[in-house]
């Protein structure tokens, strides 16, 4: 071996040019099917010669260019198929409500305790006369000592729309925190769950006893339990990411984390759509529309979504098994 | 003996091709940077939005009380569309590249080296609310700091790291030749130079028009010492006595075959 780096530099550098042009191409998603087999063998020499300068000129540029260069071509060759829509349909065909079902009983923790702080949040309000003054917020008390809905409110102070928004992106905020607080060993959900149980058992049990049931039950009969149920997934999502940190069995905490919080960003990803669908009809059809149509498209609503979770994707898989570690070549 | 590629950490990554390749490492710097090229890209989208629904507001509002359950719909979406769609859009669709770390030059890549996928940008961006935890991404912050790779904790449990982008300009190789001598090989000349003393004396002539007449003068000195160690004493100073002679000297040594 007696090549000097700048004659190894111009000796292969057409081959390296040629590499990373198909590999802009192969970005801007222009490859050809005939490119594929040059853009191996291109790889392959590129990958031999970074193996050549990491022998012999170890630390110059042309190492590290090489290094960069085969890393791009690397990321590009072994990346995950890309079938985007396709992806889409099949996670909420089967994926999603597959996940759901298998994490149960996390989701079942998580409503366990949202339950009980809605027993407390009651009992406290409903057994202690100034439970109320403990638990209610002063502002949601004022209203209720008036006989009157603060949500009514909501949509007549203006500047309405920003004030408004704040209900359901603190849906939102409740959801992402439910499920973010399990990396504190899970203390941050329980709290965040338990916390939002007292808060409705005790503002329901208030309204209850002021005879003010009726109104409140009409306002979240369109879309409290959709909501809610979402929230409580969001929080077995989290419960995974703690049981995942609080007992790894015999991975190492890291890795467990990484298992479990894959199936868990499923829960919180798959609910997000249906969120939505809440924060339009909480936004747009239960202020508008009469009782009867809000407790007919809230109970239709919960069945529908329930029965998404529980039913859905029960059959056998039509064989994705292939593609998942099979040859993984970047499609043109 | 191996010797890293970066003399900044690396995450060393075994390729099928059996090379292992390093990737550079982002630190907190380089990441808060991007931070806020991104925050200031949004924190703009939500002035527009204020404006616009500032002046829609006062026209519609008394008439169409339905509209605003509607826009109202519309901020929630546009909250979630900043707090994370932004962020794990761009990097699914972009090559693990926010619109910062673009003009940063960093980007997301799993631990295997691989582009980030759908789900691991999810779960670090979901947890981006950890990481800020209690303001400022305190918390994310320490984390970055203990951590070996420079990792806040949505990119441990998203098994994700930053990586930065090192520019490399293969032309100086050429360039810093005698113009006549380029690609001409030289047979049984002296051996040539080792790929350090290449690096050396490359950046060094890159360097020399910026530096002082007396501090270039003994530093190209010292240089054809050490290049031409193989030449008589008498005659390696009768080289290095002035700068144009040991401009040549050196530059004749990084010849192809020289």
């Amino acid at each position: 071996m007696s090549e000097s780096i700048a004659q190894f530099v111009m000796r292969r550098r057409p081959d390296w040019d040629a590499l990373a042009e198909l590999l802009d191409r192969q970005r801007a998603g222009t490859l050809v099917l005939a490119d594929l087999e040059r853009l191996d063998r291109l790889y392959r020499s590129a990958a031999a010669d970074l193996a050549h300068a990491q022998a012999h000129f170890a630390q110059s540029d042309a190492h590290r260019f090489l290094n960069q260069l085969c890393t791009r071509a690397y990321g590009a060759i072994y990346q995950p198929p890309k079938d985007r829509l396709g992806a889409i349909r099949r996670f909420y065909r089967r994926e999603f409500p597959q996940v759901f079902r298998a994490q149960l009983r996390y989701v079942g923790a998580s409503a366990f305790l949202f339950g009980l702080g809605l027993l407390i949040g009651a009992l406290v309000v409903l057994l202690d006369p100034n439970g109320a003054e403990l638990l209610v917020p002063d502002h949601l008390r004022e209203y209720i000592a008036q006989k009157k809905m603060w949500t009514d409110d909501i949509f007549q102070v203006t500047p309405g729309e920003l004030a408004s928004s704040q209900i359901a992106t603190n849906n939102l905020t409740v959801t992402i925190a439910a499920f973010a607080l399990g990396l504190t060993w899970g203390a941050g959900t329980v709290f965040v769950m338990l916390n939002n149980g007292v808060h409705i058992g005790s503002v329901a049990a208030l309204c209850i006893r002021e005879g003010m049931g009726g109104a409140l039950g009409e306002w979240i009969s369109a879309h409290g339990f959709v909501e809610l149920s979402i929230i409580v997934i969001a929080g077995g999502a989290g419960l995974m990411l703690a049981h995942a940190l609080v007992d790894p069995g015999e991975l190492p905490r890291g890795q467990a984390l990484r298992r479990k919080g894959t199936d868990a960003v499923k829960l919180v990803v798959g609910c997000a759509p249906f969120l939505f669908g809440t924060g339009f009809v909480e936004g747009f059809v239960s202020p508008n529309f009469p009782a009867v149509v809000k407790v007919v498209l809230g109970l239709s609503l919960g069945i529908a979504f329930w029965s998404y979770l529980l039913f859905t994707g029960r059959s056998p898989s039509p064989a994705p098994a292939l593609r998942a570690r099979g040859a993984r070549v970047a499609r043109p | 003996m191996h010797r890293p590629v970066y003399d900044v950490l690396t995450q060393t990554v075994a390729t099928p091709e059996r090379v292992a390749l390093e990737l550079p490492v982002a630190g907190v710097g380089s990441r808060t940077g991007a931070y806020l090229i991104d925050f200031a890209a949004l924190g703009l989208f939500w002035v527009a939005v204020f404006f616009v629904v500032s002046m829609i507001d006062a026209e519609i509002y008394f008439e169409a009380r339905a509209l605003s359950g509607l826009l109202q719909g519309l901020i929630i979406l546009g909250v979630f569309a900043t707090q994370w769609v932004y962020w794990t859009a761009c990097e699914v669709l972009w090559g693990g590249q926010t619109l910062g770390k673009r003009v940063v030059g960093i980007r997301v890549v799993r631990e295997d080296g691989a582009p980030v996928g759908f789900f691991d940008s999810a779960v670090r961006n979901l947890l981006r609310l950890i990481d800020f935890l209690p303001a400022f991404y305190a918390l994310g912050v320490v984390t970055m700091l203990v951590t070996k790779q420079h990792r806040r904790l949505g990119d441990i449990a998203a098994g994700t790291l930053l990586i930065r982008e090192v520019r490399v300009d293969l032309d100086r190789y050429v360039t810093a030749q005698p113009a006549s001598a380029a690609g001409a090989a030289v047979p049984n000349g002296p051996i040539p130079l080792s790929a350090q003393d290449t690096e050396l004396v490359l950046s060094f002539l890159e360097r020399s028009a910026t530096l002082a007449p007396d501090a270039r003068q003994r530093l190209a000195a010292s240089l054809v010492h050490r290049i031409g160690a193989a030449l008589p004493e008498a005659e390696r100073a009768a080289i290095a006595a002035s700068w144009e002679s040991s401009e040549r000297f050196l530059r004749e040594r990084l010849r192809p075959g020289a």
